[in-house]
């Protein structure tokens, strides 16, 4: 085995030339090509994932204004017709690089496009990953760098009193198609939770504010299950996701949440005509 | 006769002293010369800072900094955004008068209304904030660092640092100056959660810190909802004059505030309306407000964080 550091200095000049150039070209790439291929084998072991082929999209805003509130959209295009088993959503550079695992359940729909949105705390330059898992078991990718830095760190609440006494109020809606023949419908939740990620040092206890964050999210259509969420704290502050889901008899939601303290929150949509 | 002994003996003395100055010195960084101020009236001065993001150039010389003179003491009202900056308000203080400075006041937590606070360590004052602006400021010091010395750079943010204020305002307050006092006022969340409406009585000047911003466009940080209801109640108060966080020296109430409630109010009806259609934030961020862009510098800084800041207090509602 060669020695490193003989290594090192013989390619020092060519080395730095590169790492200034790396830098240049684009912050934080060069860390996460080595992140990717440990969190995959960890997620899908061996599982071949095939990339950009179009089963999938990743939206977020060309620019990052709040590191702490990225908005971040899922999209499986109309021309897949295949029931969806799972999603997970990466950013490979948060500290924990998992944002959310949706596994889909019957109530999940088919026949149009399915989507899924959140919002997401992004602590360093790095791709937000979107792996699809369909019916037949193969997995799709669609990848997206986020150039935004800080939102783990700096999260903190802007009215901390406002959001504790609110804290669990949950808000679950529904949305109609716009075509009645569409056997999609959408839904949306909401819960005012702090999503507490263990990261903020509050200098004047010299402590660090303790984690609590919503775990688990349970949404069901009529009884029957659309998916369960499992969830990180790279989801921001009062979670807030958009779904899709297929249309039934009722389309009556409900929604159970689960914190990291155990503490439970349920809620109900009522039927809506259909 | 100076014998070597003697000669050698002195140098060391020197060089004792020198060593014993050098820790001091670190927290006296290296600046040019004393900060502009203008006196808007009889006794109060302000320094008004550029429509800028922190750079090395402008140094954090990016907010109003002002000071107030009594017969028995002098008080600061905002330090500028670095430890240099707030070096030359202190030497500009020293132009004006020798009187101890006795409080440092933080209008709210933004770097750069209180990185300059480490300037003022030497003259020992009483800090002074809202009651929320320890918490504020604890929570957020390790980002604020970080992120001002990446701005400024090593040379301007020389010396910087989270200062926690010693005296927390919950209820209306009186300092004395001597022959003047300054009434500070807590206020529920607005600009932030932690801002301080600070009165000269003598001179009837109003400084509202960033709960008015003039020219640079407004930055939300605590609740658009708060904001717009306390620039009400202030368009309501009588004042010789105000002094803006950002914007000119001096302004008249309650023009002043007119272009601020317009920006807000902009924000908040487009975004309640697109809520209201069921619209997500990150449509929101594409058209709300954009009827403001001409009206402000710094638009295309900070005004799809305001508009995101919105959206999430608003879909509350």
């Amino acid at each position: 085995m060669p020695h490193p550091i003989k290594h090192l200095a013989r390619g020092f000049g060519a080395a730095v030339l590169a790492l200034s150039m790396l830098v240049l070209a684009a912050p934080g790439a060069s860390a996460e090509e080595t992140l990717w291929p440990i969190l995959k084998e960890q997620a899908f072991g061996d599982r071949p994932i095939q990339e950009n082929d179009g089963m999938v999209v990743i939206e977020a805003p060309q620019k990052v204004e709040d590191a702490a509130l990225v908005p971040l959209t899922v999209r499986v295009p109309p021309h897949v017709k295949s029931k969806l088993k799972s999603l997970t959503i990466f950013i490979d550079n948060n500290p924990d690089p998992k944002v959310a695992t949706l596994t889909y359940g019957p109530a999940a729909g088919s026949g149009g496009e399915r989507n899924f949105s959140t919002r997401v705390r992004v602590d360093n330059f790095s791709h937000a990953r979107a792996v699809l898992e369909l019916e037949d078991g193969s997995l799709h990718m669609a990848t997206r760098f986020l150039a935004a830095a800080g939102g783990c760190a700096a999260m903190q609440a802007k009215d901390p009193e406002a959001d504790v006494a609110g804290m669990g109020k949950t808000i679950v809606r529904t949305f109609a198609p716009a075509v009645d023949s569409n056997p999609i419908w959408a839904g949306q939740v909401m819960i005012k939770h702090p999503n507490h990620n263990g990261m903020q040092l509050d200098i004047n206890t010299a402590k660090f504010i303790p984690a609590r964050y919503v775990k688990e999210m349970t949404v069901k259509r009529d009884g029957e299950l659309v998916f369960k969420l499992d969830g990180t704290f790279s989801i921001s502050t009062n979670p807030n996701f958009r779904f899709t889901f297929g249309k039934g008899e009722e389309n009556a939601l409900d929604v159970v949440i689960v914190d990291t303290d155990g503490a439970v929150f349920e809620s109900h949509e009522p039927p809506k005509g259909s | 006769m100076c014998t070597p002994s003697l000669i050698s003996r002195k140098t060391f003395l020197k060089a004792g002293l020198a060593l014993a100055a050098s820790p001091l010195l670190r927290y006296v960084p290296a600046h040019a010369a004393a900060a502009q101020v203008t006196e808007v009236a009889p006794g109060v001065f302000v320094h008004q800072g550029r429509y800028e993001v922190q750079s090395p150039d402008n140094r954090g010389d990016i907010a109003n900094a002002s000071f107030v003179v009594g017969s028995e003491a002098v008080a600061v009202i905002d330090t500028s955004g670095s430890a240099v900056m707030g070096e030359e308000l202190r030497d500009a203080i020293r132009t004006v008068t020798n009187k101890p400075i006795k409080y440092v006041i933080n209008t709210h937590m933004h770097p750069d209304h209180v990185l300059g606070n480490a300037a003022f360590k030497q003259d020992d004052p009483i800090f002074v904030g809202h009651y929320k602006l320890p918490r504020a400021l604890g929570t957020r010091a390790d980002s604020y660092v970080t992120a001002n010395r990446q701005m400024l750079g090593a040379e301007a943010f020389a010396g910087s640092e989270i200062i926690l204020p010693t005296l927390a305002i919950k209820e209306p307050t009186k300092l004395d100056l001597g022959d003047r006092e300054l009434l500070l006022e807590p206020q529920s969340t607005a600009h932030t959660d932690n801002d301080l409406i600070v009165t000269d009585t003598k001179t009837d000047t109003l400084f509202l810190g960033d709960l008015l911003f003039s020219v640079h466009v407004p930055t939300i940080d605590g609740s658009i909802k708060g904001w717009l209801g306390l620039l009400e109640a202030i368009g309501n108060r009588k004042a010789a004059r105000v002094v803006p966080g950002h914007g000119p020296k001096s302004m008249k109430l309650p023009e002043a505030l007119e272009p601020e409630q317009r920006y807000l109010a902009a924000i908040a009806d487009d975004v309640r309306r697109q809520i209201a259609e069921g619209k997500t934030l990150a449509e929101a961020t594409k058209t709300a407000g954009f009827s403001e862009k001409d009206a402000w510098k710094l638009f295309d800084q900070y005004h799809v964080r305001n508009v995101t800041a919105a959206f999430a207090e608003l879909e509350w509602e």
